[in-house]
């Protein structure tokens, strides 16, 4: 049975970047805030200092800032005919746990989405026609947002200015800037610091790319150029290119993370209090099934808690956040027959996956000298940046030279040809380990009715509750559109002085032992009809209204770039309406 | 550990190579390769233009005279030492005794100065312990940081025990602990501005109490180990 603690305002399920990011604000209205977070504290000292911060074989291999997936995992299978089997190695996402969450372990790359992505499903009738779309596959499903660019600007600036992004504008009120990215939506000012030293691989890449026509700029990023106080008083330092950065937490306080840009003002509200090691096995609803009451959680002791609250925010992972609603009964579940049901719909994910040019030995490219996100990048391919007309799929990639690291286990890159082991692998790699660029191709993933999560029939984690199964493939149109992106990036590869170019591009099927990006999507959608999405334009859920989901899983489909950002930018937005409407008139802040 | 600290010494290996290949400076035929012979004739006799011996303070193996007034150079990389030499001359380091030494030395002096001090690798003498508890306090500070004054720990860059991580990061492993003090106050103050953004950011977070700890720590470094070794 179940202790009953002390009723308080506000519960969030998770404590990472939404979970810390709405509970700082809304402590500092004078409400009573428990953060319940099913992993460790952990805090940039003592824990993330070097040398055991820099364990490749502890964070790289075995993951260890994740998810335990012995405890808690994901099922998966390619199509709905399959049998899902769960995922007991983390390979093509990870999943973060512990304070802080994913946002401790990112690369940084801090990207806000463009115009067009909000409005996605009205931008490419209006652009290409209906049939236009039908034609890239009937099975597509995208949609709009329900919030505008211009809605979440002021948003997007905040949270860049909290995290100190370092980049340069490329458009500003509509003036394209020099130096910066032409095709980026109009900010309001530049970056809070100047854009990170530009690397030798990516002077390279600027040069193929420009001698081609297209558009280089540097790649924003949460590792700072310089030394930055935040907004809530917090300093950040500035990036040593020590080339541990994802998978890794920082040592040097120079990356954006929770512990650097928002904990250490949380932790000192006295409205606050953070509980970790807590696992939350459901959101509670009252009698009517249409209002939350709190959570219940078990501690690391195995003790059983419910917490009464007012407001629960569901801020996990973007993954968790859809399993925490189909544990809990909050929405109707997805059933891919009939097309009905929300919640697991439109799970989406990211179409990565680039060339590897090998360059001549005079080019020493030094890939251990790098930072999460020091590349140098073009987004002449970026979402629908190009015309599509005579293309037949929609969406697109951002390219660019961005190499993160050069760590020794991970790092060896070798020509096709090369013997797989023994010395013929091992001579390879020293010829080309520093004389090798990675061309990051990294893009949209539409959404598919054959796409969805949902809680798996047969496995179950390490408390009895069902675990959440992934069916997943991507659809043709990302293939075609991520093969048509590949032979331009060859050109890009040859034009910077590349002797080999091995071509990328995303294959069919997708498969879940090789790394492609932390970018789960969707599954809770926001948007303007609750037929077609879980939580309204500000995240507020549809059939309880006293619940908000936050993260990535309100994504109706994903853009080209990196989420992090736009998750930041999304959380301020909801926060904004949580304070200024929501607590004035606690109630739904749309009408359905 | 050993493995990744000579990757790290290789990979380090290669950045020195690599500006010689691809700078723009040296694009034309191969660089000049310094001449530790005549840098060991610097450190002996000083020069012509009237540079004194770098002996007379350093010593000649780099070990310096045990003051704790002037560093151990000895064994600190040749880009390190390079390096501090043009500071003093553009002034972005400021030192009395040794801006006007580095004015006086041409640039082939001083590479061929350092390469010679950098090949050094010299007996480190005993010198008179700090507390127990002032040591410990200081090497909590090195290997942790403070996670109240914001401070990483220092053996972030300056590698495990200090052991610096060459070609750009010093050693602090048995430097004199009156020098580590002193720069740091430096820092504080100033007189040294050539690492802004990292070393002037973290020196200005440390009290007196952290220095004299961090100083005591690093100084009593190679002793110690070798008390390790020895059981």
């Amino acid at each position: 049975m179940a202790q009953r603690l002390k009723p308080v305002d506000v519960v969030t399920v998770g404590v990472g970047l939404t979970g810390s990011l709405t509970a700082l604000e809304l402590a500092k209205t004078g409400l009573k805030v428990v953060g319940i977070e099913r992993g460790a504290p952990r805090y940039t000292v003592p824990d993330f200092q070097s040398p055991a911060i820099h364990d490749e074989l502890r964070f790289s291999i075995r993951k260890g800032m994740m998810q335990d997936n012995v405890k808690e995992a994901v099922t998966f299978r390619n199509t709905s005919d399959q049998t899902a089997l769960p995922i007991r190695r983390w390979a093509s996402f990870l999943p973060g746990t512990g304070l802080g969450g994913s946002f401790v372990h990112w690369n940084g790359q801090s990207f806000r989405f463009q115009v067009a992505d909000f409005i996605y499903k009205t931008h490419i009738e209006q652009r290409y026609g209906k049939k236009f779309l039908e034609a890239c596959g009937p099975e597509l499903t995208i949609q709009d947002w329900g919030v505008t660019y211009a809605e979440l600007e002021p948003h997007y600036d905040r949270f860049e200015y909290l995290c100190g992004v370092s980049g340069k504008a490329g458009n500003i009120n509509g003036q394209i800037q020099p130096g910066g990215n032409p095709f980026e939506a109009p900010r309001t000012r530049e970056y809070p610091t100047p854009p990170m030293k530009e690397p030798y691989f990516g002077a390279l890449f600027r040069k193929g790319a420009t001698d081609l026509g297209y558009h280089p700029y540097p790649q924003p990023s949460a590792n700072l150029s310089q030394p930055y106080i935040n907004p809530e008083g917090l300093t950040l330092q500035q990036c040593v290119f020590c080339g541990f950065c994802e998978r890794y937490a920082c040592e040097h306080y120079a990356k954006a993370s929770p512990q650097t840009i928002i904990l250490p003002v949380l932790l000192k509200n006295p409205n606050y209090e953070l509980r970790t090691n807590c696992q939350v096995l459901q959101v509670n609803l009252d009698s009517t099934g249409k209002k939350a009451t709190g959570v219940t959680y078990v501690d690391a002791a195995g003790s059983e808690y419910e917490q009464p609250a007012d407001l629960v925010l569901i801020t996990a992972f973007p993954l968790n956040n859809v399993r925490m609603l189909l544990l809990s009964g909050i929405g109707k579940p997805y059933d891919p027959k009939t097309g009905e049901g929300v919640v697991g719909r439109n799970y989406t994910y990211q179409t990565v996956g680039g060339p590897t040019v090998f360059m001549d030995e005079s080019i020493n490219v030094n890939p251990f000298m790098a930072s999460g996100a020091n590349g140098t990048m073009i987004d002449d391919f970026g979402g629908d940046n190009f015309d599509h007309s005579q293309l037949g799929f929609i969406g697109g990639q951002y390219v660019g030279a961005i190499m993160t690291n050069g760590r020794p286990i991970e790092f060896h890159p070798t020509p096709p040809g090369t013997p797989k082991w023994g010395l013929g692998w091992k001579q390879a790699v020293a010829r080309h380990y520093n004389h090798t660029v990675l061309i990051q191709q990294h893009g949209t993933s539409t959404a598919s009715r054959l796409n969805y999560l949902d809680l798996d029939p047969t496995y179950k984690d390490a408390w009895g509750q069902p675990l959440l199964r992934m069916t997943f493939d991507f659809p043709d149109n990302d293939i075609r559109m991520s093969q048509y992106i590949a032979d331009k990036v060859v050109e890009i590869g040859r034009a910077m002085g590349g002797k080999t170019v091995v071509r990328g591009g995303t294959k069919r099927p997708y498969s879940t032992t090789v790394y492609q990006s932390t970018h789960n999507c969707g599954g809770a959608l926001m948007g303007d009809d609750p037929k077609t999405s879980v939580v309204n334009r500000y995240l507020q859920c549809w059939d309880a209204p006293n619940v908000f989901v936050i993260g990535g899983s309100a994504f109706p489909q994903n853009g080209s770039y990196n989420y992090s950002v736009t998750i930041g930018a999304l959380t301020y937005w909801a926060l904004d309406a949580i304070k200024n409407k929501y607590l004035k008139a606690p109630g739904p802040l749309v009408q359905a | 550990m050993t493995a990744r600290r000579c990757f790290l010494r290789a990979a380090m290996a290669v950045v020195t190579i690599s500006f010689g290949v691809v700078g723009p400076a040296h694009a034309q035929g191969t660089p000049r390769q310094p001449d530790v012979q005549h840098g060991a004739v610097i450190a002996a006799q000083g020069t012509a233009a009237g540079a004194p011996a770098c002996a007379q303070c350093h010593a000649f193996n780099g070990g310096s005279d045990g003051s704790g007034a002037f560093p151990r150079i000895a064994g600190q990389s040749t880009s390190y030492l390079t390096q501090q030499m043009s500071d003093f001359i553009s002034g972005v380091r400021t030192n009395a005794i040794m801006s006007p030494i580095a004015k006086a030395l041409s640039p082939e002096d001083i590479a061929d100065v350092a390469a010679y001090y950098a090949g050094i690798n010299a007996p480190f003498p005993p010198l008179a312990r700090a507390s127990a508890a002032l040591i410990q306090r200081g090497e909590q500070l090195a290997k942790v940081g403070s996670a109240a004054k914001n401070v990483q720990a220092c053996d972030n860059c300056h590698g495990p025990g200090g052991i610096g991580i060459p070609p750009a990061i010093p050693y602090l492993a048995g430097q004199y602990a009156q020098y580590i003090a002193f720069e740091l106050k430096m820092w504080q103050r100033g007189y040294r501005r050539n690492s802004p953004e990292v070393m002037f950011m973290i020196a200005t977070k440390l009290d007196d109490q952290d220095i004299a700890a961090l100083a005591a720590y690093y100084q009593q470094v190679p002793a110690s180990d070798q008390t390790t070794a020895s059981k």
